[in-house]
C-alpha cells in the first residue's frame, strides 16, 4: 500500500462521513409572536409582585401555548373545524419544500412566499427590510384589492386575483403559471396565517381589558372558540356574501375607446369635475394627479409602530420612579427597534404612471374608488355599507374611472407629437 | 511495485477524463439532456455553429487528453532510466501551435458573422409586436393594441403569459424595470440581456405552435431561480383570437361570473 492509495482513500472517506453527518441540524421551523402587540397590550398594572418582565413572558407563553393548540406550527398546522379551513390544502402550502411520495410540490409557502412574507405571515421575512412598499403583515386580517365592503374580509377569488397578477409597483409577482391547485393551497394558508394572527389580536386584548394581574388566559372551548375564534371566522365566511354592488355602466362611457375619443369627451370632462370637486381626489392625489398632494400619511400597518413608538419616547422621560413601567417602556423601545420595520409613509399614487396595483380593469378601479382601499388613507366615494349613501353616486364613479383611465394618454391626443418628453418615452 | 502500481493509477484515471467525457456527449441525447427542441427560423444555423464548435473543441480535447495519458504512461518515474533531459523548447513548434489557434479562431469570426447579423443587426422593419419588461421576479408585457402603437390608450397589459405568432416576424422590445435580466427563450434559441434604462429589440420567426419556457439568464437577486414565464406560439388567427380575449377580460366593467354561478345558470 502506498502513500498516493493511502491519501485518496482517507480523502473519499471523509467526504462519505461528511455527507451521512452534515454540518448540523436545523431546528423545526415556529411561529414568532406579535411582540408588537403583545408587549403593547402589556401595560404593567400596580399590585404586580413579579418583576415586568417575568410577568410579561409567562402571558405571551400563555398565548403561544393557545395558539400551537389550535393552530399548530407551520410544519404541522391544525385546522379546527370551526375555522372551516381545508387541512389538505393547508398542509400542501405548509412545512419545508419537499415532494410528497406521488411527486406533488409540498411547502409552497417556503417555496414561493416566506422570504417576504415570513414565517408567521408578519411580512418581516428575510428579504422585507429592503423593499418598499413592506410585504403584506397577514396578522391583522386586512387587504387592500379585493370586491368586498371595506372592513370586510377579501374574498378567496379576491386573493386568487392577487396572486395571479401580482400587484404591478410593489415588490409582488404574479404567481399567474402556478397550477389552480397551488394557487388555491396558499390562498388557504394566508387566510388560515390572517386567521391565525387576529386570534392572537384578540387574545391579547381580551387580557389587556379583562384579566387581572395574577390571572392566566382561560382555556376552555367556550372562551377560545366562541368567544375568541368565531367573530373571526364569522368575518372570513363572511367575505364571499360582502361584494359591493356594482353598477351599470352609463350609456355614454366607452371603455374599449381612449378617453380623447368623442364617445368619452363628455364622460371624461365628468369626471374630472368629480376629481377635483365631489370625489375629494385632488386632497391627495394633486389638481395634477401627479401624486403630489398631502403624502405624510402612514397606512394602518405603519402607523401602529409610528404612534407606538412616539408613545414610549414621550413615556420613557417620565418613568424612571416605577421599576416596571421602565422596564415595560424599555422593553417596547427594543420591540420597535428589533421586531419591527421602520415606518414608511404611503405616497399617494401617481395617476398619470398607468401603473394600477389593485388591477387594471375598469371594475378594478370601480372598487377600489368605491370602497377605498382598506389600510390605507385612500378614504371611498361609495357608501361605507350597504344601504348607505356616498359622496358620489355610483353609476357617477364609472366617469371618475374614465377619467382616471385617460390620465396616463392625456396629452397623447391634444398635443399629438409635441406633447413634451417625459421619463416614461425615453427607456 | 507500488510506484509502478501509483503510476498505472493516475494514467489509467487521466484517461478515464476523455473516455468518460465522449461518453456524456454520446449518451446525453438518449436522456434528453441535449439541445432543447428548437422551433425559429434562425436556430438551425446557431445550432450549427454549436455543432461545429463541438466536433472542433472535442477533436482538440480528445488528442490532448490521449496525449497527456500517453505521456503519463510512458514516462512514469518507476520506468525512468538515467536523467532526464533539458531542452530549450522549439521556436518552430511554438510558431505552429500559436498559428493553428489564431487561424481557427479567426475562421470562426468570420464564418459566424452571417449567423450573428441575422439575429442582432438585421432587424425587420416593423413596429414591436410585444414590450417585455423585466422586473424582479416577473416578465410584464404589453401589447400595442388595435392601433398597433405601444403607449397608447388601447394598450394591453398582461404578465408571464406571452403569445406569439408563428409564420411571421415578431420584434420584442425588450426593457427592464430594476436591475440586470436575460431574456432567454431556450426553444427560439434567443438571448437577451434585458438592462435598465435601455430598449433593447430581439426578433424571431417561429415555425411552430408550442408552449415554451421564458427563463431569466442573469442572475438578477432572490428569485431568480423562478424568473419563468411561458411563451405560446400559436397561428395568426388563433393569436388574434387570444388577444381579442384578453382585450375583453381588460375592458371587464363586472367581475367575472364565478364557476358556481355559471354552474347554476346551465
Amino acid at each position: 500500500m502506498n502513500t498516493s492509495f493511502a491519501t485518496l482513500r482517507s480523502t473519499l472517506l471523509l467526504a462519505v462521513v461528511v455527507a451521512a453527518v452534515g454540518c448540523g441540524k436545523t431546528p423545526p421551523a415556529s411561529f414568532r409572536l406579535n411582540m408588537v402587540q403583545a408587549t403593547k397590550t402589556a401595560a404593567p398594572e400596580s399590585g404586580m409582585e413579579k418583576p415586568w418582565a417575568a410577568w410579561a413572558s409567562e402571558r405571551q407563553g400563555q398565548v403561544a401555548t393557545i395558539l400551537e393548540a389550535m393552530y399548530g406550527t407551520p410544519d404541522e398546522p391544525v385546522a379546527l373545524a370551526e375555522t372551516g379551513l381545508d387541512l389538505a390544502k393547508l398542509q400542501l402550502a405548509a412545512g419545508p419544500v419537499r415532494s410528497d411520495i406521488v411527486g406533488r410540490k409540498n411547502g409552497l409557502y417556503r417555496e414561493h412566499c416566506v422570504h417576504c412574507h415570513g414565517i408567521s405571515g408578519d411580512g418581516m421575512g428575510p428579504t422585507a427590510a429592503f423593499l418598499n412598499p413592506y410585504p403584506r403583515d397577514y396578522r391583522p386580517g386586512k387587504y387592500k384589492f379585493k370586491g368586498t365592503w371595506r372592513d370586510a374580509r377579501p374574498a378567496r377569488e379576491d386573493l386568487t386575483r392577487v396572486l395571479h397578477e401580482g400587484v404591478p409597483g410593489s415588490s409582488m409577482p404574479s404567481f399567474a403559471l402556478l397550477p389552480p391547485a397551488q394557487v388555491d393551497a396558499l390562498v388557504e394558508y394566508v387566510r388560515y396565517l390572517s386567521m391565525r394572527g387576529e386570534t392572537e389580536l384578540a387574545l391579547y386584548t381580551y387580557a389587556e381589558q379583562e384579566l387581572g394581574v395574577d390571572d392566566t388566559l382561560p382555556t376552555t372551548k367556550e372562551f377560545l372558540v366562541d368567544e375568541i375564534l368565531t367573530p373571526i371566522v364569522e368575518k372570513w365566511q363572511g367575505a364571499e356574501d360582502a361584494r359591493i354592488p356594482i353598477a351599470s355602466v352609463p350609456t355614454n362611457v366607452d371603455f374599449t375607446k381612449p378617453g380623447d375619443d368623442p364617445a368619452n369627451r363628455e364622460s371624461v370632462a365628468r369626471g374630472r369635475v368629480l376629481f377635483h370637486g365631489d370625489g375629494g381626489c385632488v386632497k391627495c392625489h394633486g389638481v395634477t394627479a401627479l401624486g403630489d398632494g398631502q403624502a405624510n400619511d402612514y397606512d394602518d400597518w405603519n402607523k401602529v409602530i409610528v404612534e407606538w413608538s412616539k408613545e414610549v419616547s414621550g413615556g420613557l422621560g417620565s418613568a424612571q420612579d416605577d421599576a416596571g413601567r421602565s422596564a415595560w417602556l424599555h422593553a417596547a423601545a427594543d420591540v420597535i427597534e428589533g421586531d419591527a420595520l421602520r415606518p414608511r409613509t404611503i405616497p399617494p399614487r401617481n395617476l398619470r404612471l398607468g401603473l394600477y396595483r389593485g388591477g387594471r380593469r375598469p371594475v378594478d378601479l370601480y372598487r377600489r374608488l368605491y370602497t377605498g382601499i382598506n389600510g390605507a388613507p385612500m378614504p371611498g366615494v361609495g357608501p361605507s355599507g350597504p344601504g348607505g349613501k356616498g359622496s358620489v353616486a355610483d353609476a357617477e364613479i364609472w366617469h371618475i374611472v374614465n377619467y382616471i383611465r385617460s390620465l396616463p394618454y392625456e396629452f397623447d391626443g391634444e398635443l399629438g407629437a409635441d406633447r413634451p418628453m417625459v421619463a416614461k418615452d425615453r427607456f | 511495485m507500488g510506484k509502478r502500481l501509483a503510476g498505472i493509477f493516475w494514467s489509467l484515471l487521466f484517461l478515464a477524463v476523455p473516455v468518460l467525457g465522449v461518453a456524456t456527449f454520446a449518451i446525453a441525447p438518449a436522456y434528453d439532456h441535449w439541445l432543447p427542441k428548437d422551433v425559429s427560423e434562425h436556430g438551425a444555423s446557431i445550432d450549427s455553429l454549436f455543432y461545429f464548435i463541438l466536433a472542433l473543441t472535442g477533436v482538440v480535447f480528445v488528442v490532448t487528453e490521449v496525449l497527456l495519458f500517453w505521456f503519463m504512461w510512458k514516462y512514469d518515474e518507476s520506468k525512468r532510466q538515467g536523467e532526464a533531459t533539458y531542452i530549450q523548447g522549439s521556436h518552430t513548434l511554438e510558431v505552429v501551435w500559436t498559428i493553428i489557434p489564431a487561424a481557427t479562431l479567426l475562421f470562426l469570426a468570420i464564418y459566424q458573422m452571417n449567423a450573428w447579423a441575422d439575429v442582432k443587426m438585421r432587424r425587420p422593419a416593423m413596429s414591436p409586436t410585444v414590450e417585455v419588461v423585466a422586473r424582479q421576479f416577473e416578465w410584464r408585457l404589453r401589447y400595442p393594441g388595435r392601433d398597433g402603437t405601444l403607449g397608447t390608450a388601447d394598450d394591453l397589459f398582461l404578465v408571464n403569459d406571452l403569445h406569439l405568432p408563428i409564420d411571421e416576424d415578431v420584434l420584442v422590445q425588450l426593457k427592464s424595470m430594476d436591475v440586470l435580466h436575460s431574456f432567454f427563450l431556450p426553444n427560439v434559441r434567443i438571448k437577451q440581456d434585458a438592462v435598465p434604462g435601455m430598449k433593447i429589440p430581439v426578433w424571431f420567426k417561429a415555425r411552430e405552435a408550442g408552449s415554451y419556457d421564458i427563463v431569466c439568464a442573469e442572475l438578477c437577486g432572490w428569485g431568480h431561480y423562478k424568473m419563468k414565464g411561458r411563451v405560446t406560439f400559436e397561428t395568426r388567427a388563433e393569436f388574434d383570437a387570444w388577444l381579442e380575449r384578453k382585450y375583453a377580460e381588460q375592458g371587464a366593467t363586472q367581475p367575472p361570473p364565478e364557476a358556481a354561478d355559471v354552474a347554476a345558470a346551465e
